[in-house]
């Protein structure tokens, strides 16, 4: 199949390279970079100083500073930062191209159940050819949705903490949280997303740079450049 | 002794024969209208609805309690607000403080419930377990007692978190089936005063609204008063500054914890919990436990006793480790597991690298070969 036969929205984004039988691709538009690096830098940010508010480990001393209160506005600023990232993100689902459309998150269709077998036969050592995908391959995909969630629920326990110190809107739309989970829980629960957000860094980079590896297709730096070196019939 | 031509059942003789002055009186007034939250011209208005109103006659019931709201109620400092409420209700039965006992104290409570309209006040919860054994007065079952004397009550209000959401008892295991007054009533407004014990300025008020406008006041989530337990006790701690600053006491009796810093870390539940503590104190506005040293515990929350503990950590055990586990630790452990799971992983893949190159190098029949296998074993 070529490029050629079957003309797609993506094709002027596809530019030939003569030499090799690759092509290059832009799959990460513009806003999915954005959104992806904003989700991190909020996301360190969040974490740290959501350890400071859980445990403060630093002091003032006897100097009367304003610490836990100044951490816990950038923590209400990286917040919503965070929300609006992630809101972004559900938007492009269903406007961006092909690649960030919200079926590569669930694997239903035919092809991307195929996919994610060759995925799951690469990473239990059953193949050494890793999964042929030009955007997220299906088990990746599939633990952006969890990831996607976790986030949901870390966005949900934040704004009903939040919504402790005011009564109003906040408290009237999340206060329904409490009647799950005590509030002690619900801060137990904003914790434990925290560090299982941390795991899942863990899980991300070395898979990424393990299939980068393997596959060789720049997909490391198609994260900060958008492009991706590819066999077209991967497109 | 002021002279009152007021009829002798009313609210007004009541205190002027207990020596309480006009000026007090209306003083009295204008705090319970703060305290409610309302607009000072409401003052004369809750002023004239005591003068005119006949003491309204209260049952107070005592099921599975400490008797730590009656302690309350009657530990008011001379001449306090709480003491002035004594003198206007026609409390009719009360076991730990009535004069009277046995068949009496049992026809007294029955005239009371028989004339209907009266406030039942419930301190306590009732076990419904075993078909109610684990409480029974005069051979009733407190399930029974409280269907009865709630009967034609004008209100029902409950004292203290047992009656409230069924407080200790009610803590897991729960072993006599404990429930909160509210589980069992109905058709009867009943409005809830938690916490370890009530406040009796709280409940003053509430009675006050309620003789006023003829109603309870507005309630939250919870079907406590808001104007009692609508704001976060952290949000109103005289220790807030230190904790905006940082300043947080490390271990009982350092020196942070004695120059007043926040108790934050010692497990202070003030950022959970909601209750005007901060603001109306106790014993006639002395201290409060915050004031005096303890973080709080967050009595007046439901199910506090398995929610807010451990007391002197933040947040709870994770289920399964242990309470000397923090979800610090569970995490921590959660993300040393996941990479070093990746590592072995990682190793695992350069093994089978290693391998594959090999494979690379030999006589390109058994590289096909392999790939057919590989066809093969995928299908
Ligand atoms: C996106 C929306 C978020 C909102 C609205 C939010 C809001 C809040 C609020 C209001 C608190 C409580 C502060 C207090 O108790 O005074 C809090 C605490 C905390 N946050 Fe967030 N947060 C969000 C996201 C995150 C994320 C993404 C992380 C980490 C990955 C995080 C980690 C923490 C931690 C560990 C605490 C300490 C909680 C405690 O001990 O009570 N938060 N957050
Ligand atoms: S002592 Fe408790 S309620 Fe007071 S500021 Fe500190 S954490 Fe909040």
């Amino acid at each position: 199949m070529t490029t050629d036969a079957t003309p797609r929205p993506q094709d002027e984004a596809i530019e030939r390279t003569p030499s090799t039988e690759l092509v290059v691709a832009k799959v990460w538009e513009l806003p999915v970079r954005v959104v992806h690096w904003t989700i991190f830098v909020s996301v360190v940010v969040l974490s740290f100083i959501g350890f400071y508010i859980g445990t403060p480990f630093l002091s003032t001393g006897s100097d009367p500073g304003f610490l836990m209160g100044g951490m816990r506005a950038v923590h209400n600023l990286a917040a919503f930062t965070f929300i609006a990232a992630i809101l972004a993100r559900i938007i492009w689902a269903f406007t961006g191209n092909k690649w960030s459309h919200w079926d590569q998150f669930v694997p239903f269709a035919k092809d991307r159940r195929a996919n994610a077998k060759d995925a799951f036969r690469y990473y239990v050592f059953l193949s050494d050819d890793p999964p042929h995908e030009a955007g997220h391959n299906a088990l990746a995909g599939a633990t952006y949705f969890v990831l996607f969630t976790m986030f949901l629920v870390q966005v949900l326990t934040g704004l009903a903490l939040l919504s402790l110190e005011s009564e109003g809107f906040l408290a009237s739309t999340t206060g329904w949280v409490f009647s799950i989970a005590p509030i002690p829980w619900v801060r137990f629960l904003h914790h434990l997303i925290m560090w299982l957000t941390w795991g899942f860094v863990i899980h991300h980079v070395y898979s990424a740079w393990l299939v980068d590896s393997d596959a060789k297709a720049g997909l490391m730096s198609s994260i900060f450049t958008g492009w991706k070196r590819l066999p077209p019939e991967d497109l | 002794m002021p002279v009152v031509d007021a009829p002798t059942d009313s609210i007004l003789h009541a205190l002027a024969s207990h020596g309480v002055t006009r000026r007090r009186f209306l003083e009295f007034c204008a705090a319970t209208t703060a305290l409610l939250a309302l607009p000072q011209s409401y003052a004369p208005r809750i002023a004239r609805a005591l003068e005119d109103k006949k003491k309204p006659t209260v049952v107070w019931l005592e099921f599975q309690d400490c008797a730590g709201n009656t302690e309350s109620f009657l530990r008011a400092v001379s001449p306090s607000v709480g003491d002035i409420v004594l003198d206007v209700l026609a409390v009719e039965y009360h076991e730990t403080i009535m004069a009277a006992a046995g068949f009496q104290a049992e026809a007294a409570k029955d005239a009371a419930v028989a004339a209907g309209g009266h406030i039942v006040v419930v301190e306590g919860s009732v076990p419904t377990g075993a078909n109610g054994v684990y409480c029974t007065i005069g051979g009733k079952s407190a399930v029974q007692i409280l269907e009865e004397v709630t009967a034609g009550a004008a209100a029902v209000i409950t004292v203290g978190t047992c009656s409230s959401y069924g407080g200790l008892p009610a803590a897991s295991p729960n072993p006599t089936g404990a429930v909160g007054v509210p589980e069992l009533v109905s058709g009867v407004p009943v409005i809830n005063l938690p916490g370890c014990p009530m406040n009796v300025d709280n409940m003053v008020a509430t009675i006050v609204h309620f003789l006023t406008f003829g109603a309870l006041p507005a309630v939250d989530g919870e079907g406590r008063p808001l104007f009692a337990y609508g704001e976060r006790i952290h949000d109103h701690c005289e220790r807030r500054a230190h904790f905006d600053a940082g300043q947080f006491a490390q271990e009982w009796g350092d020196e942070g914890h004695r120059k007043g810093w926040c108790l934050y870390k010692m497990g202070c539940k003030g950022p959970s919990t909601f209750h005007n503590c901060p603001s109306i104190r106790w014993n006639g506005g002395t201290s409060w436990p915050i004031g005096a040293g303890h973080g709080c515990v967050g009595c007046s929350e439901p199910a506090f006793w398995d929610t807010m503990t451990p007391i002197y950590g933040r947040l709870p055990a994770p289920p399964g480790f242990g309470v000397t586990t923090s979800v610090e630790q569970i995490g921590a452990g959660i993300v040393g597991l996941t990479a070093a799971g990746f590592a072995a992983h990682g190793l695992i893949k350069a093994g089978q690298r290693k391998r594959a190159h090999k494979q690379d190098e030999a006589p390109i029949e058994i590289e096909s070969a392999t790939a057919d296998d590989e066809e093969g074993a995928g299908q």
